[in-house]
């Protein structure tokens, strides 16, 4: 099978987006960034009435239990689901191919499923400074008792839609247009220069 | 020892020594100075000269309300101008430059100004320059002309030309308190919300928490104020729930609670660490705010206020109780109030002589006879100064008798030695916060003073902010703003106690001295207290057309020490108390905040862009990349030597002849699902959709609702709820919020889900003759031939192991295919095309090329539907169905859209051979000398090389109508005139016979 | 200016668009009646107080929500779907604070 290329690879990047420790890590660069190049980054949607027929769907083909409420999600690591419109939510998976796992789940009674496995690039930023980072792109209060792992976040960053998942206290994967990718790659790495990243 | 300084005191760190210049002559000063204090200690007294009469002016204050020391700040090339001193903190290497002086600080030309000082009083400029009724330089022409020589003589600093290499950043911040200020209050305030558990974030404008406690020179707590403040601080900076936020100004408070701050956060370095911002502007959205922004001391209006040396003198005493500088070594104070005599008694303390201690009020209070005889002071009261004396520093002043009830001087003026004046004129809270958050401030006749307003948002005051000008009343203040802001009761524990010079906080009402000789109000504007009366008599009764006429309060300090002032002296002339004048309503920012703080990261290199799939490939491989809307697409794919022209010519020629592909990800891409898909497009577009076959692909055109094109594409129905809409590149974004709307507002009931899915495609665009061979060659899975693929069918297959989506579509007009494949195949597949058309001759084409095409076919983009156009101008209106409503129908039969004489699409040749231009105007007759009478304009221009002739695409005055005719382009910017055809838009093929093979 | 979508909280306004006067009405889709179609297009309500206005969240959720604003305040004093069949608990809600 032909590998998919990422927006972020092979392309001609400066150093410091590539591997390595870049800005101030002297003392250990404070965030870890890196591409997380899920198989499979889907898109749900219930029609009205039937989000909780959605929700066991998704239970049924990941495993996951989706916590009542807007913005909830939840991650065990490899498949990961998190609300992010009314009614809507996204769901990824390590592996290619989960959109033909929903296709007898999810019926036109239910709702829609949308591939975006391609359209989609996740980025995730790990470490200390992983909120204060994030804060200088977002409008969103990122502190864990306002944003609970598991949960997920719809947002931008000028034109960029973003939406965030916390996958963990102080990690978060960020799923942009493929097209913005490098871009926001870019001005990642420029504002975590302060804090010192490591990109993975 | 620099003259000024004195053995010991105050915070700064005399082991470690700066060195800076000003005006290029080398000063030292110490860790902790301002540049304001390290020149005072050095004993520079002229600072600067002023905006208008270009008098020589020192330092007025010690913070951020200063409105003479203004200096240019040099970092290399950069220059930043208007720079209070007393915000600078020095490093080595500071390079500060003074400013609105020729040739020199010292000996400036334009000092002359001060001799005719009637002549630029109030509204000078606008009497003097309005010029002459008639004639050459008639009325604001007269203005303009002179207006060159006077912005050059008044003004401030210069801006620099250099390019701002600073890095700057925006922060956004949540807290549950934001307290503003870190006096007693302040610190009060956040520690009793951080106790409570409340994330809180504390701003100080300064450098030191702490604010009046580093110079008040009480106790609290049995210890130095100043060293009950760092602790305060300290302790706080141990708390997980507190963020501290130092040098940070919160300028602006907004709708909702959201706070706009400054974090200068390089300034005082020699150069910033890696990665760090000069400059951070925090959006702060706090769930409640408390303003201890403390208060600013007033000046008092009397002739020669402004001459170096005459400070205010909370100013004075904190230069020597925090820096350890002596503003003067025979300091003579005047005031209208207590608070004087407990900065004479520091300032004594500190070193100087009081010379003597000059009070309007004639009855003082035995604590301030003690103050005075404490400070061995003469104490002066009932008598006012009624002038200064010496040149480019104070060497002393004059003082009278002096009757507070009526103003009247009385008796002989005599003469006091002294070097300092130290002037206090009452204190005025600092309201611009609360100002700016809604509600009018409130007059208090006792203080003297405008109060905060009542909060009309989440704020709570503490401190001297509230007109509460003793430190136990901050504390006590500061904590319970600090509990309640948290949402907490608390227990009440023991205050800190503060040990303090006694003092009324209540002024007298005296704002002026009416003696003979200058008196400034307004010190960064040069406003006088005769200018305001003046405008009086002018007629200026308002007080919003008093500030604007004579500009008291509108320099960059915005009026933060003369507002007041000039307030009062308006309403002494209106014969009205101060509250019925008014006051005005104080606007964000607070201070001067940096441009590139607020761009931040919106400008230059992290500027959001958005590349294709296939977006390195074609760097690679020679394009000229176009930024197109924030994408960036192939222009062309230029060969050496090769003009635009030239390389556009030889793609299209190419595509033609034998085959061309172009990247067309950029599209935008709609996915549109769901049982009720169909009959939503059917209501969206103006033709069917319904009625399309799973497999086919279908030409739609979308109106709005005013009647009006609104934008058009290809729409292929994958499944039987499943369709792939593609928009223009232009209007992807618009076409998608315009169908979210219908379904969330208007047809609710219908079961659609429209999700954006134009990154999810890679989308290359394969015409020519060839195109079809092309495909053949490397599509594996399914076939291309006419009966598989028939115009406007789909087909899936692979290409080089890869799932693709192909439709039979076209836009050159050529037999074309659009192959869509996974985006992250997209380089895969496009390679792989390029492999296969290599024997087929096929060429790489950009967006000139495919211009060119569409051009001569006749086909419309942006630049036709322009939101003028109607489906009717456009000649589509063959795709208007009248078998179902849909969104415009009704609208766009409209009396307006179909009556006569309006724009049409034609097109147009020239017939000069020349190049048109976009944007040229049509004409039916030409006069180049006076142009008019436009009947058209050209939309879209190109060299077709398949007519070997410069055509355009053109809307015209009833241009089918014209057909056939002759007119002319008219172009008087880019002098083009000449004489073109009126033809049909379709210049090429147009059966199309080509396309469908 | 902060909106509290009622799925995504209180966001900046800057993640919002201005979708139009929420007075309007939309004439039934055959209909013919063209002052009704042009009150619908054109003619707005220009209340100094509260104005009914469609707001999208654009920038978040993407949800059209019904928003009543004070004019002269900006004071925002309720927000909802657009679609009344949205059902899902709001986050600000549920947690029993903004
Ligand atoms: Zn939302």
């Amino acid at each position: 099978m032909v590998e998919r290329q990422s927006p972020l690879e092979p392309a001609p990047l400066e150093p410091e987006l590539r591997t390595g420790s870049h800005g101030d890590f002297e003392h250990g660069p404070d965030v870890i960034l890196s591409e997380t190049r899920p198989g499979s980054i889907l898109q749900l949607a219930a029609w009205p009435g039937q989000e909780k027929n959605l929700i066991a769907g998704i239970h049924t083909v990941t495993g996951l239990a989706l916590p009542d409420g807007a913005g909830a999600g939840s991650t065990d690591g490899v498949r990961s689901v998190f609300g992010f419109a009314p009614g809507k939510f996204t769901v990824v998976d390590e592996a290619e191919g989960l959109v033909s796992a929903f296709a007898g789940v999810v019926t036109p009674a239910i709702g829609t499923v949308t591939d975006l496995s391609h359209g989609r690039t996740a980025i995730r930023i790990a470490g200390p400074k992983a909120e204060w980072v994030l804060a200088k792109f977002f409008a969103i209060d990122f502190a864990l008792p306002a944003f609970p792992v598991g949960a997920g976040r719809s947002t931008m960053h000028h034109d960029v839609f973003a939406q965030i998942q916390r996958t963990g206290a102080d990690q978060f994967d960020i799923y942009v247009f493929r097209s913005f990718a490098r871009s926001f790659w870019k001005a990642l790495c420029h504002a975590s220069e302060e804090v010192g990243y490591e990109v993975q | 020892m620099s003259p000024r300084r004195t053995d010991a005191g105050g915070r700064v760190d005399r082991l470690r020594t700066i060195r800076f210049t000003f005006d290029g002559a080398p000063y030292t000063g110490h860790a902790g100075d301002t540049l304001a204090s390290a020149l005072l200690a050095n004993g520079v007294t002229l600072f600067g000269r002023s905006f208008k009469y270009h008098r020589p002016r020192g330092v007025l204050t010690a913070g951020v309300e200063e409105p003479n020391a203004l200096v240019t700040v040099l970092r290399g090339e950069v220059r930043e101008p208007n720079i209070a001193a007393t915000m600078v903190e020095i490093y080595d290497g500071l390079t500060a430059v003074s400013q609105n002086r020729f040739p020199s600080l010292a000996w400036d030309i334009n000092a002359a100004n001060q001799l005719g000082g009637k002549l630029l009083s109030a509204g000078f400029y606008y009497k003097t320059f309005m010029g002459p009724a008639i004639g050459p330089l008639k009325s604001t022409r007269f203005w303009m002309f002179c207006e060159h020589f006077i912005r050059r003589a008044a003004g401030l600093g210069r801006a620099g030309t250099a390019a701002d290499t600073a890095r700057y950043e925006r922060m956004n911040a949540f807290c549950d308190v934001l307290v503003v200020g870190s006096g007693p209050a302040g610190l009060m305030a956040a520690r009793a919300a951080a106790d409570q558990g409340a994330r809180v974030i504390l701003s100080e404008l300064e450098p030191h928490f702490g604010g009046s406690a580093n110079w008040s020179g009480e106790t609290i707590d049995g210890m130095p104020a100043a060293d009950w403040a760092a602790r305060a601080a300290g302790q706080l900076e141990g708390y997980d729930n507190v963020r501290l936020l130092p040098r940070t100004t919160v300028w602006g408070y907004y709708d909702g609670n959201t706070l706009a701050a400054l974090e200068r956060v390089t300034d005082h370095k020699e150069r910033p660490g890696k990665g760090e911002p000069r400059h951070r502007y925090w959006i702060i959205r706090a769930k409640s705010v408390v303003l201890a922004t403390g208060s600013f001391e007033r000046p008092l209006v009397f002739p020669g206020n402004d001459r170096p040396g005459v400070m205010l003198a909370h100013a004075a005493e904190r230069y020597a109780n925090e820096y350890g500088v002596l503003a003067g070594n025979r300091i003579a104070l005047f005031t209208n109030n207590d608070s004087a005599y407990r900065s004479a008694l520091a300032l004594k303390k500190a070193g100087a002589a009081i010379v003597a201690i000059v009070d309007v009020r004639t009855e003082l209070s035995s604590e301030m006879r003690e103050l005075a005889d404490e400070a061995e002071a003469k104490s002066l009261s009932g008598h006012a100064v009624v002038a200064t004396e010496g040149g480019k520093a104070l060497s002393g002043i004059k003082v009278q008798r002096f009757d507070m009830t009526n103003g009247a001087l009385a008796g002989e003026a005599r003469s006091i030695q002294a070097d300092c004046l130290l002037m206090s004129g009452g204190w005025s809270p600092t309201i611009h916060l609360a100002s700016q958050a809604g509600a009018k401030a409130e007059w208090n006749a006792a203080r003297q003073a405008f109060l905060p307003p009542k909060p009309t948002q989440q704020w709570i005051g503490a401190g001297a902010f509230t007109g509460s000008f003793s430190t136990a009343e901050a504390i006590a203040e500061g904590r319970a703003a600090g509990l309640s802001a948290a949402g907490g009761t608390g227990t009440p524990t023991a205050l800190p106690v503060v040990e303090a010079a006694p003092g009324d906080p209540d002024p007298a009402p005296v704002f002026e001295i009416k003696a003979d000789g200058k008196s400034f109000v307004d010190f960064q504007h040069d406003v006088t207290a005769e200018d305001v009366r003046l405008a009086h008599r002018e007629g200026f009764i308002s007080v919003e057309h008093l500030k604007r006429y004579t500009t008291l309060g509108m320099a960059t300090d915005q009026g933060k020490s003369s507002n007041i002032l000039g307030l009062a002296i308006m309403a002494e002339a209106l014969g009205k108390p101060i509250p019925e004048v008014g006051t005005t309503r104080f606007r964000p920012p607070f201070s001067a905040v940096s441009i590139g703080s607020l761009a931040a990261e919106r400008f230059g290199d992290l500027r959001p862009e958005r590349l294709t799939p296939m977006h390195d490939w074609h760097v690679a491989n020679g394009a000229t990349m176009y930024s197109a809307g924030l994408w960036y697409r192939p222009m062309i794919y230029g060969h050496a030597g090769e003009t635009i022209e030239q390389a556009y010519v030889r793609e299209a020629k190419a595509t033609r002849e034998s085959a061309g592909i172009v990247d067309v990800s950029t599209l935008g891409k709609i996915a549109v699902q769901g049982p009720d898909a169909a009959e939503f497009l059917d209501r969206v577009y103006t033709n069917m959709f319904s009625t399309l076959a799973v497999g086919k692909a279908r030409y739609g055109l979308m109106l709005r609702e005013d009647g009006l094109a609104f934008d058009d594409g290809t729409t292929w129905r994958l499944g039987q709820q499943d369709f792939l809409m593609t928009t223009t590149t232009a209007n992807a974004g618009k076409v998608m919020q315009h169908l979210e709307y219908f379904l969330d507002v208007v047809w609710p009931e219908l079961r659609v889900h429209v999700t954006s899915v134009t990154d999810e495609w890679a989308g290359a665009a394969i015409g020519g003759p060839k195109a079809r061979a092309i495909l053949a060659a490397c599509v594996t899975g399914t076939a291309v031939d006419n009966a598989a693929l028939p115009f406007m069918g789909i087909v899936h297959g692979k290409i080089s192991g890869v799932p693709v989506m192909i439709c039979r579509l076209s836009f050159s007009g050529e037999m074309a295919f659009e192959v869509y494949s996974g985006a992250g195949y997209g380089t895969h597949v496009w390679e792989a095309l390029i492999e296969a058309g290599k024997p087929f001759g096929l060429v790489t084409y950009g967006l000139e090329a495919l211009g060119t095409m569409r051009i001569e076919k006749g086909h419309v983009t942006g630049a036709e539907i322009d939101g003028r156009t109607t489906a009717r101008d456009l000649h589509l209106d063959w795709m208007l169905s009248k078998k179902k409503p849909f969104i415009g129908s009704a609208m766009m039969d409209r009396e307006g859209l179909i009556a006569p004489g309006r724009l049409e699409l034609v097109g147009l040749i020239s017939l000069d051979n020349q190049p048109l231009n976009g944007g040229a105007h049509i004409v039916e007759d030409l006069d180049e000398a006076n142009p008019h009478d436009s009947i058209g304009h050209i939309t879209a221009c190109c060299y077709s090389p398949a007519l070997g002739k410069y055509i355009a695409l053109a809307l015209v005055k009833d241009g089918m109508a014209r057909r056939g005719t002759r007119a002319h382009i008219s172009d008087p910017l880019r002098n083009r005139f000449g004489p073109v055809e009126i033809v049909s838009n379709h210049f090429f093929d147009p059966d199309g016979s080509r396309m469908h093979g | 200016m902060l909106i509290t979508c009622p799925y995504c909280g209180p966001r900046d306004v800057i993640e919002f668009t201005y979708q139009g006067d929420g007075n309007r009405e939309r004439p039934q889709p055959a209909s013919q009646n063209l002052d009704a179609w042009n009150a619908y297009v054109y003619d707005r309500l220009n209340p100094a107080g509260d104005h009914n206005e469609i707001w999208q969240h654009s920038g978040g959720c993407r949800a059209h929500l019904r928003v009543v604003r004070n004019t002269l305040t900006h004071e925002i004093s309720s927000v909802a779907f657009a679609r009344g069949d949205h059902k899902v608990a709001a986050r600000h809600k549920a947690e029993g604070k903004t």
